[in-house]
């Protein structure tokens, strides 16, 4: 088991701040920004994919990818917004490779364990994540970033770099959609 | 957008959105509640954290450390031949002559997605930037004449995975790349490039008031 670092004094350091001195050579100082991140956008991750153990390998990759590609981070302060994207293609990818009927019973063990609290499970999970599978990619990641996530249209605009119009015309296509898959849903 | 979808009234999709709508009947409320209530039970469903510092850690510490970023280091300066542009004195016969420039190149040149530069103004050039992408889901370009920002400008998919924008650029140098689906940054391939001293290129061009500098 690795101990923890602390690392208190440079939780006070902006996104570009730890950019650069990561690029430096303070290699560990990378942890700051997947402690930064990691809550937030494993939540999205796993409302993304509904399932925990694929949000967190493609939260896992998605950081690595970014520190290996660090130096093609033209701007430095909105790392954030650069690895979302990062983050966002790998699980339109994932979505592409996972079978739409993959059953809980098919999973490892460890993800059986964690079902209950972070998957889309159960009867109700099923037709979430049926639901959820008859969007589009845009209008799924608008979606859960404007409805689920509860982030203001132009928070969602400034992360996904689509304009609040076209944002609202995904959501609003998005909640016709689910409406009428979930119209028996009571 | 006025327009009336099927599924949800505008007024609904407005109190959904938090803004001013007119009084919901009891229906459309109980239906705009039930969305509420979906958004909910996936956001409780996804509520679980994840912890993957350690294993990120583990992975950065195997990898080569990241080269420094291009911009740390000043490009050494390259002229690039464009091909010869028309002169135009206004904007509004720039773009018809845009296309007739578009038009008399495409003949002339056997290469049709090499930068197309177009004299809108003395101090002025239209350039016409072009990359073939067909799996590509968005294409933006970036460079030094806006700060290197990856979302500004965008590329419009044309046909067969083409995709193309004409901008306004600044009579000098100009250093460029391409930016695919936001994370990817790529050289315009039919483009000339300068090595940046820690392993990568970026693309040049350099306009001159005619749109044309001798190499």
């Amino acid at each position: 088991m690795e101990a923890r670092e602390s690392l208190p004094e440079w939780r006070e350091l902006s996104d570009g701040e730890v950019v650069r001195r990561v690029l430096d050579g303070d290699v560990e100082l990378y942890r700051v920004l997947v402690d930064r991140y990691q809550v937030e956008f494993g939540r999205l991750a796993v409302a993304m994919l509904g399932d925990a153990d694929a949000a967190e390998d493609a939260l896992q990759e998605a950081f690595v990818s970014a520190y290996q590609r660090l130096g093609t981070c033209r701007h430095p302060d909105r790392f954030k917004h650069w690895l979302y994207r990062i983050l966002a293609n790998r699980c339109h990818d994932i979505r592409r490779g996972i079978a739409p009927t993959t059953s809980v019973d098919d999973l490892p063990l460890r993800a059986k364990d964690r079902a209950d609290a972070a998957t889309l499970d159960g009867e109700l999970g099923e037709a979430l994540r049926g639901a959820l599978d008859a969007l589009t990619p845009e209008q799924r990641e608008a979606f859960i970033l404007k409805e689920v996530e509860g982030r203001p249209y132009t928070e969602v605009a400034e992360l996904t770099g689509v304009g609040v119009d076209a944002l609202k015309m995904r959501v609003h296509r998005a909640r016709d959609a689910l409406r009428r898959t979930l119209e028996l849903w009571k | 957008m006025n327009e009336e979808h099927e599924g949800f009234s505008d007024n609904v999709h407005r109190y959904l959105d938090g803004e001013p709508h007119r009084p919901l009947t009891a229906e459309d409320r109980r239906r705009a509640d039930r969305i509420k209530e979906i958004s909910g039970e996936i956001r409780r469903r996804s509520g679980r954290r994840l912890d993957v510092s350690d294993r990120v850690m583990r992975e950065v510490r195997r990898s080569q450390r990241p080269s420094q970023p291009a911009w740390v280091r000043p490009l050494e300066p390259r002229a690039v031949r464009l091909r010869p542009a028309v002169l135009v004195p206004s904007l509004a016969a720039a773009a018809i002559a845009l296309f007739l420039a578009g038009m008399y190149l495409a003949r002339e040149t056997a290469d049709p997605s090499r930068p197309l530069a177009l004299v809108a103004r003395n101090d002025t050039v239209y350039v016409r930037f072009e990359l073939i992408a067909p799996s590509a889901r968005s294409v933006y370009l970036a460079g030094s004449f806006n700060e290197w920002r990856p979302d500004e400008i965008p590329l419009a998919r044309t046909h067969d995975g083409h995709w193309t924008v004409t901008i306004p650029l600044s009579v000098g140098e100009h250093s460029y790349q391409f930016v695919v689906n936001g994370e990817r940054w790529v050289p315009d391939p039919n483009a000339e490039a300068v090595d940046d001293g820690f392993g990568g290129r970026n693309s040049v061009l350099v306009v001159g008031p005619r749109g044309v500098v001798g190499s």
